[in-house]
């Protein structure tokens, strides 16, 4: 008896060792196929995660996604990246590229293997850092303008294409008793304000770094700033507290006879069940005054330089950016926002067009978009001028003392 | 003797615990502070003195965030004692009726501080918000609840005493239960109106608990982070960053050094406040002569 028993636990003592050894492999085979994907969450994460299958399906490679939302991305990839962290790949807004470029895998070799002639250049180049890329273009987004068609019929006006006319239209469209507003813009601290300052002052010869300097105070730059503090009197009148999707709101109500948003904001607005002016609108590249500066956006995808499976990584990235992945995105259902495409080859077909009503705009205004400074700094570069932004729509600042503060800011983040 | 010796040794874990989860990582803050340490750079970390703390004595921005930290902590702390002992006097009654009351009054100590922070977000929401709407309808409104700069920080103020108020009725509720009811009636037989047995018997035996609840409070209103966070991060314009903010971003943008910075700063003027507030209310009283 004392035998048999010795006999059992002896057994259960091989199948527990057995266990372990089998499940101590299986992780191990399951490891070299599993990749972390860092990636923005809500809007855009939707239209990933109804594809995700189909990748794992077809390549055996599951995709564990780690989702943060915008204000909070670029602070845990930093933080991820330069502390060894775990990500596999990174979901990045371009201008997070340079500062993480130190962490990132150089991708020169492997986008050879692509067939970048049907990539639009520009979101090309939003991937590459100091002649290295780093990043492979997936969701391209652009400022474009957007305008009620029924509103401008009405008052017999046409869409503006410079910011006098912008201005003369928000000002014949704004009538705040019917509480139909001119324009919506944020004017708060949010990022958006500072990025809706900039677009007016690039528009006017202006240059946030020129040189290796900061180059926003300037006549350009106080011409850019005056016409963006003249168009929040034709603002509906809670706009220092907006942010992207009060934008949105603004339009989606009917409130707002345009908007300046970026086209990922785009799709909600013509959505029937969220948006009372769905099918009324018009979209249109941005106003230009001396010089036409859509301000370029795209999200992209790169590998971590200590990243174990980087051949599993490249596969998810091509996959992200290739025409089958871009055109599911562009006509996903999607209730909140969209991803796009880089390629020529998806914004030109019939279906993207009968899906985004804004493609053509959005075609356009990507070839001919400019770029924020390509800088390690620029995340630096950017809160400062979204600091002095709010502080400038708050009354704490006059123009010429914000020009100058963010001038100040941008040369003792560059050590000038 | 030898038993003595051998107790001391029952101490080691709670030290050990004490050095590993408070010390060790106060110590490491403090190190990091004295370095040029910017994540984007791993490979220049300068040993820079205290030059991330001289710096703030020079930066506008972080005088200004002081400044607003400690209205924010003194107009939200005061509002939420002065209400707390008021509802706390008033569930010391014997009202049955009041007692229902009470769990409901316990509520908002239950909802996490970023998701009421997000709720009163969309009741502030200018066009969409309830509060707005309520307000038009009586003739008081609209209020630029968020984006005006004086109202924000009575709105971020609102919502903190909102959160916290509760958490206050509940220390000082606790501390008036307990107080001997012997004291009262002779007071009462003595002839002392109710204001005179508040002043001279309710507020002296209180005073401890009183102490503790404002500083808890204070502390905590002084690291305050989510809700103004999630309500208008750090806006209109600087009216609303604290200095909790400021630390928030230097982090984010990975400036580890001048982050851990603010940090020891931060505790250093906790501590200091919680000494001057501890040395003010318990000074020796004055034997009477």
């Amino acid at each position: 008896m004392r035998i048999s028993r010795n006999v059992r636990y002896l057994a259960v003592a091989v199948l527990v060792v057995l266990a372990i050894a089998s499940g101590s492999d299986a992780p191990a085979s399951a490891q070299a196929k599993t990749i972390t994907l860092s990636m923005l969450a809500g809007y855009k994460e939707d239209v990933l995660r109804a594809n995700l299958p189909e990748f794992e399906k077809k390549t055996g490679i599951k995709v564990v996604v780690d989702a943060a939302p915008f204000g909070d991305l670029y602070k845990k990839q930093l933080l991820s990246l330069s502390t060894g962290g775990r990500y596999d790949v990174l979901f990045m807004d371009e201008p997070w590229i340079p500062p993480l470029s130190e962490f990132l895998l150089p991708l020169n070799e492997r986008m050879k293997t692509l067939d970048t002639a049907d990539f639009i250049p520009t979101t090309v180049a939003s991937g590459a850092f100091q002649g290295t890329q780093y990043a492979v273009p997936v969701d391209p987004n652009v400022q474009l303008l957007v305008y009620r068609k029924d509103l401008f019929e009405q008052k017999g006006l046409k869409p503006p294409t410079t910011w006098d006319e912008l201005l003369a239209d928000a000002k014949a469209l704004h009538d705040p008793a019917k509480q139909q507003y001119g324009i919506a813009i944020t004017a708060s601290s949010d990022i958006q304000t500072a990025l809706y300052m900039l677009l007016a002052m690039w528009s006017y010869g202006a240059e946030l770094v020129d040189g290796g300097k900061g180059s926003l105070n300037s006549a350009a730059g106080k011409k850019g700033g005056e016409v963006f503090l003249e168009l929040l009197k034709y603002t509906p009148p809670n706009v220092k507290s907006y942010n992207f999707a009060d934008v949105n709101k603004a339009i989606q109500l009917g409130q707002a006879a345009m908007a300046i948003q970026w086209a990922s904001g785009a799709k909600p607005m013509e959505d029937k069940q969220r948006s009372s002016v769905a099918g009324k609108l018009g979209y249109a590249q941005v106003p230009k005054a001396v010089r036409q500066t859509p301000m370029r956006g795209v999200w992209t995808v790169g590998i971590a330089k200590n990243s174990a499976n980087q051949d599993a990584a490249w596969q998810f990235a091509t996959w992200l950016s290739g025409r089958e992945f871009g055109q599911a995105a562009v006509t996903f259902p999607s209730a909140t926002s969209a991803i796009h495409s880089p390629r020529f080859s998806v914004l030109k077909d019939p279906a993207t067009k009968a899906a985004l009503p804004y493609a053509d705009a959005l075609l356009v205004s990507l070839q001919i978009t400019k770029e924020r400074p390509r800088l390690r700094e620029y995340a630096d570069i950017q809160e400062n001028l979204r600091v002095t932004a709010g502080k400038l729509t708050a009354g704490e600042l006059t123009l010429e003392a914000a020009l100058k503060e963010i001038d100040a800011g941008t040369n003792r983040i560059l050590g000038k | 003797m030898a038993a003595g010796r051998a107790g001391r040794w029952f101490l080691l874990p709670g030290l050990v615990f004490l050095f590993a989860i408070d010390l060790v990582p106060l110590a490491y803050s403090c190190w990091v502070s004295f370095y040029n340490w910017w994540l984007i750079r791993p490979r220049d970390i300068r040993f820079v003195g205290l030059a991330n703390y001289t710096r703030f004595a020079d930066d506008p921005e972080f005088t200004r965030a002081v400044v607003v930290t400690t209205l924010f902590t003194v107009g939200a702390v005061l509002v939420e004692f002065l209400a707390g002992l008021a509802l706390a006097l008033l569930f010391a009654q014997p009202f049955k009726f009041l007692r229902p009351i009470r769990v409901l009054l316990l509520l908002p100590l239950f909802v996490v501080p970023v998701v009421g922070a997000t709720m009163w977000r969309v009741i502030f929401h200018p066009e969409l918000g309830v509060l707005n709407y309520y307000l038009a309808a009586t003739g008081l409104g609209p209020l630029p609840w968020l984006s005006d700069p004086r109202l924000a920080l009575v709105s971020i103020t609102l919502v903190d005493a909102w959160r916290t108020i509760p958490f206050m009725f509940l220390v000082m509720y606790a501390g008036l239960e307990v107080l001997p009811a012997e004291l009262f009636e002779a007071a009462a037989v003595d002839g002392a109106s109710a204001w005179q047995s508040f002043r001279h018997i309710t507020v002296p035996l209180l005073t401890y608990i009183m102490l503790l609840a404002v500083l808890i409070r204070g502390m905590d209103a002084f690291r305050e982070f989510d809700i103004i966070f999630v309500l208008t991060g750090g806006g209109p314009g600087t009216a609303t960053q604290t200095i909790q903010i400021l630390n928030y971003r230097a982090f984010g943008l990975g400036h580890m050094g001048e982050a851990n910075a603010i940090g020891i700063v931060t505790l250093i003027i906790v501590a200091v406040m919680c000494y001057v507030l501890m040395r003010a209310v318990l000074r020796p009283q004055a034997a009477p002569s």
